[in-house]
């Protein structure tokens, strides 16, 4: 008995000693200096990729840290890949350190056990974010993140629309079939499972169900009668979308770089700052301003996670600190580099920093904020909504 | 039945002359040889009355069948047929193949199939028809060169050292064979060679081709 | 080095066939929505593009070698044989959009269009983009490998003796030189076919989707998260090597079918006697393409270069005090987080292969058969669906601790381009006349002493375009870069792949630019390298 305590206490220690102590920055710092962090990012866009590049050469300078933006497609790629280290049998020394992950990739993860935790809520900064104000700071789509994932960036589902083709007031559904229909060949929306085509999906079906409540659970036999309303609209809607709703573009940026050249007049993005930054960079004509749908708009956070088998702990929890510092933040937020809104707490803030915050240029393409935010919907509905737009709209 | 004509014909690479200007009648029916020392430029000469002379070469003087003047023809419209050394049947064709390629066009399939079998009972290769021109000897192969070549009706024939390729007992027979032919049917005829006894078989004139005045060759 | 090309090739199709055998899987992959009209367009597409790019090329070579742009063709088709697939097919999206430069150019003066019209030209369900993209690129590669094979051929004597039976120098060509080429290249062909059923190269651009080819649906599989979906991706690679295997026998049947017929039509004997408008509709066909795929390199440039570029203006005008070097701040970060291991690789893998390649090639110098047998067993694993075996090499090298590291990568590199630089380097060595090794060794150099002051520069110029030509297949691979380096190796192909696949034109555009320029440049190097080696020794071959 006593051997097996003695053991016991061993073994717990051994642990504690390889597990990074959270609160001790310096201690983090000596450990982590070094250490090449794999940062697998979504890598499709090149205003955050330069972002990126930027905190890579903060991390070096202060930490000694190399941070390496691993550009995936979808972090699913990163998801398969460390599922597929766990099935070769490699639990420690894996290829992914840090990610940019949420909603049905998180819940994935965190399902099969491939995540490492609970970290987010004992960094240094993490008591400056607002915890509080924004409930979606620790839920991920219905999922509480038990402090394995760490709050990055907020996001709003925004349209944009370039004025000077579009004139009417689109405020619901019904308003923009019937801009649709009026104007064959300029709206499309990503195609599903791209993320944001899919948060289309979500978002029209929180319009057009009655029951925003119910989005909350997993779907179950009821999904045919709860969806219904909203095939009904893209049925009709594809007849008189861009290509007849037989191509659909593969991302936001994608769809951002036809409204740019003139083949729509339409897109989308979780970003409400989003075309105002792309204006300010010359990617888009000035005419383009955004909207929401104000009286339930689709609200998410994003989020930092750190795999399990990760090899670089220290330094992927030193790079997520820095990435949550106000510093960071200012500069994510800053339209003139990504434009992504915070998720600090602007109490917890010193005056200087918020007048930092308060000064950062605000572009006219900027949605306003909306009435009502609803949070995601289960995952499980993501996964529906795919598989069932795949099997309508595959010929 | 007409001559072929070769009328002062110079061959250079650059502005250096192969040979010294070479003219010639070759009268219908007769065999004409053409001899020299290697690299003196036979081969050449036979390829500017073909009409496939090699782009590094240019050329001078008229080639005239009668009154028709070939130099400027291309080499499919001239009808001069060539006898290489090698046989050069093609390899992606049976026997009867290659004969029918060179056949002239005309006739249904069945017809065409039957002339080419007759000619081949008639140079003692019946039944030879369907074969592989891989598994032929040396003297078959010859002797379907030359048949192909004369079904393609040609008006005039060269004859690349066609026979040295053969041991003395075909050698005798095929050339036989072939300058009959010449004979029969009127085609006048052009034959380099090295071999004495080619060249003494042959009835027509001689022109030993002699390097160029300064030629290096 | 057969070791070296075969063994992974081996292994990872035995792990798969491991790994894929999964009757539920095999159900979940059948049920996939559209998975038969998948399939039907990978064979499609596929098929069509090597049909066609098999016809173009004979009659290219045709048309060329007897005429006078014997060297010029396969100098015009450089370029375009050296620049990656992908590079290609991002190159001709670009290009063919309705809001493409080809409308650019004719908008709004012929058009009359202010805005680009609603017309699905690329990824067209029909897969007539994507089979456009497959015919540029093999087209040209098949110009290569027929030019390389009429050195087996006695080309001129056989043009010579069907032109002295009454034939014009094009049919004479196309009746007895064509058919005994034909046979030359079945091997390089069948890889052709393989690849353009089971590529992701031409597909992510420019292929049809919903459903897309069964390759990308593999490619898509495999990086899902769900476990489930994961494993189709496995089983469904061994029905896409089924597939190919089926599609190879039918080809090659269909072939022996039009070879009969062919022989059958020369056997009538008829002699055309005019072949000019053969001839210039070979001329302008091939001028068309040509003027496309350079175009399509062109608004590569062009794409990478402009931030906003409004329909329809053929220039990308620069934003308001945008300077042409902001422009280049913001591309070259891109560039260069890729250009050192893309070049890395690159350099290793020419290295690799051609130190493997020339103790082999000396070896079988002087022996046609040795030589002939190690090109098709090199070749081999491309005659194998790259995921097919690849998955399995994914999983063996995780095992082995390799996976993600560059000596795994290379490794994969090196498989890739052994048959190539093979073909090259052990032809142009058997070419050289065993007399001048003989004269060496009796004036008393060791064999080493006249391998090396002798033979080697003798080869010097096939080795410079060999290692060029093993950089640009470096450069161009991407789903070996992407499943052994396990995504933490970025190269300019997978990012091009990644953005092109799911993100911004211009993303995709400044990496294939890189994907462009790198084997370009790689060649213009070995060729005026080449150029002034020996430049006053005629004797010397080229």
């Amino acid at each position: 008995m006593f051997a097996a305590t003695l053991l016991a206490c061993l073994f717990s220690h051994s642990i504690a000693a390889s597990e990074p102590d959270l609160r001790d920055e310096p201690e983090l710092a000596r450990q982590a200096a070094g250490q090449t962090v794999y940062f697998n990012a979504w890598g499709g866009d090149f205003a955050i990729n330069r972002y990126i590049d930027w905190v890579a050469g903060e991390v070096e300078k202060r930490y000694d840290i190399r941070l390496v933006h691993v550009k995936v497609t979808d972090i699913a790629e990163a998801v398969s890949r460390i599922r597929a280290e766990y099935v070769a049998g490699r639990e420690q020394n894996g290829s992914v350190d840090l990610m940019w992950i949420n909603g049905e990739n998180f819940a994935a993860m965190q399902h099969a056990n491939l995540l490492w935790g609970p970290w987010a809520e004992e960094l240094p900064n993490s008591r400056l974010i607002d915890w509080q104000g924004n409930p979606t700071t620790r839920i991920d789509a219905t999922l509480p993140t038990g402090g394995y994932e760490l709050p990055w960036g907020t996001a709003t589902f925004t349209l944009f629309y370039d004025r000077e083709f579009v004139s009417t007031r689109v405020r619901n559904p019904d308003d923009l079939l019937c801009w649709i229909e009026a104007h064959p060949g300029r709206f499309t929306y990503p195609q599903p499972p791209a993320f944001l085509g899919t948060a289309f999906l979500k978002q029209l079906l929180i319009l057009l169900t009655e029951d925003t409540a119910r989005l909350q659970e997993a779907p179950g036999d009821d999904f045919q009668t709860l969806s219904a309303p909203l095939w009904a609209w893209l049925d009709r809607a594809h007849a008189s979308m861009w290509r007849t709703g037989r191509l659909f573009p593969r991302s936001g940026p994608a769809q951002r770089e036809l409204l740019a050249a003139g083949e729509l007049d339409w897109m989308m993005s979780y970003n409400p700052a989003e075309a105002s930054r792309a204006i300010r960079q010359g990617l888009l004509q000035d005419t383009v301003a955004g909207m929401v749908f104000s009286n339930a708009a689709l609200s998410n956070s994003h989020f930092l996670a750190i795999p399990a088998n990760a090899s670089a702990k220290e330094g992927a929890l030193l790079v997520a600190n820095f990435l949550i510092s106000p510093l960071a933040q200012i500069q994510k937020a800053d339209e003139a580099r990504w434009g992504d809104p915070s998720v600090l707490d602007p109490n917890l803030l010193t005056a200087e920093q918020l007048s930092v915050f308060e000064r950062l240029h605000q572009g006219g393409a900027t949605a306003p904020l909306p009435k009502r935010r609803v949070p995601e919907p289960h995952p499980g509905w993501s996964a529906a909504l795919e598989r069932a737009w795949l099997a309508r709209y595959t010929r | 039945m007409t001559a072929l004509i070769l009328d002062n014909v110079d061959l250079r690479i650059g502005s250096e002359s192969l040979f010294d200007p070479v003219s010639i009648v070759v009268p219908p029916g007769v065999v004409a040889v053409v001899s020299g020392p290697s690299g003196a430029g036979k081969s050449s000469l036979l390829a500017f009355i073909s009409g496939t002379l090699p782009v590094a070469l240019t050329s001078s003087g008229r080639l005239v069948y009668g009154d028709e003047e070939l130099t400027e023809l291309p080499a499919e419209v001239r009808g001069i047929g060539i006898l290489f050394q090698d046989p050069m049947l093609f390899p992606h064709f049976n026997v009867r193949g290659n004969l029918l390629f060179g056949m002239r066009a005309g006739g249904s399939r069945r017809e065409r199939r039957r002339r080419a079998d007759a000619e081949l009972d008639a140079v003692g290769l019946g039944g030879f028809g369907d074969r592989d021109p891989f598994t032929l000897s040396g003297g078959q192969k010859a002797r379907v060169a030359i048949l192909r070549v004369l079904l393609a009706e040609p008006r005039a024939l060269l004859l690349d050292e066609p026979f040295t390729t053969l041991d003395n007992a075909n050698r005798c027979k095929v050339r036989e064979f072939v300058f009959s032919e010449i004979a029969r049917r009127g085609l006048p005829a052009i034959l380099v060679t090295h071999d004495s006894g080619d060249a003494a078989a042959a009835t027509g004139p001689v022109i030993r081709l002699a390097p160029a005045e300064g030629s290096p060759r | 080095m057969l070791t070296v090309s075969l063994m992974p090739a081996l292994a990872g199709l035995v792990a798969a066939l491991v790994l894929g055998l999964d009757g539920g899987a095999l159900q979940r992959v059948l049920a996939t929505p559209g998975v038969g009209l998948s399939i039907g367009t990978s064979l499609w597409t596929g098929i069509a593009a090597t049909v066609l790019s098999l016809l173009i090329a004979h009659f290219a070579v045709a048309a060329a070698f007897t005429g006078r742009w014997r060297t010029r063709l396969t100098a015009l088709s450089l370029p375009l044989l050296t620049i990656p697939h992908l590079a290609i097919g991002i190159g001709l999206a670009l290009v063919i959009a309705p809001s493409g430069l080809l409308m650019r150019l004719l908008s709004p003066g012929a058009t009359g269009l202010e805005r680009p019209p609603d017309w699905l030209l690329v990824q067209d369900p029909l897969g007539l983009s994507m089979i456009g993209g497959l015919v540029l690129k093999e087209s040209c590669f098949l110009i290569l490998i027929l030019s390389v094979a009429l050195a087996q051929v006695p080309a001129t004597r056989l043009l010579q003796q069907a032109r002295t039976l009454g034939y014009g120098p094009l049919q004479a060509w196309l009746s007895v030189v064509a058919p005994a080429l034909q046979r030359q290249i079945r091997v390089p062909l069948a890889a052709v076919l393989v690849f353009g059923i089971s590529n992701v190269e031409m597909a992510i651009p420019l292929g049809p989707d919903l459903p897309p080819t069964f390759s990308v649906l593999l490619w898509r599989w495999f990086t899902d998260p769900d476990a489930m979906i994961h494993a189709q991706a496995y089983t469904g690679s061994l029905l896409l090597l089924l597939i190919n295997v089926l599609a190879l026998v039918g080809f090659f049947t269909a072939g022996g079918a039009f070879r009969f017929f062919w022989r059958r039509e020369s056997e009538r004997g008829q002699r055309r006697r005019c072949e000019a408008p053969q001839r210039i509709g070979i001329g302008v066909g091939l001028t068309v393409g040509w003027v496309i795929g350079t175009l399509a390199i062109v608004a590569l440039f062009l794409r990478a270069a402009a931030g906003a570029w409004p329909f329809p203006s053929v220039l990308p005008a620069l934003q308001h005090g945008e300077t042409l070097r902001d422009v280049l701040q913001s591309i070259l970060p891109v560039a260069r987080s890729v250009a050192g291991s893309t070049l890395l690789l690159a350099t290793g893998t020419a290295f690799v292969t051609t130190l493997l390649i020339l103790p082999a090639a000396e070896k079988a110098a002087h022996d046609t058969r040795l030589r002939g047998n190690i090109g098709a067993l090199l070749f081999l694993p491309l005659l194998v669906p790259q995921m097919t075996f690849l998955f399995g090499v994914q999983v063996l090298l995780t095992r082995m601790g390799l996976d993600g590291t560059y000596a795994g990568v290379l490794w994969s590199h090196a498989i890739f381009a052994l048959p190539y630089v093979w073909g090259i380097v052990a032809s142009a060595r058997s070419a050289i006349d065993p007399r001048y090794d003989a004269v060496s060794r009796t004036l008393g150099a060791s064999t080493l002493k006249t391998y090396l002051q002798v033979s080697v520069p003798l080869l010097a110029r096939t080795l410079l375009l060999a290692i060029a030509l093993a950089f640009a297949v470096s450069v161009a691979l991407y789903l070996p870069t992407l499943f052994v380096g396990a995504g933490r190796i970025a190269t300019a192909a997978t990012e091009a792949a990644a953005a092109s696949g799911s993100g911004s034109s211009r993303l995709a555009a400044v990496h294939a630019m890189l994907l462009a320029a790198a084997p370009l440049a790689a060649f213009a190097l070995a060729y005026g390298i080449a150029a002034t080696l020996f430049r006053s020794r005629t004797g010397v071959p080229r």
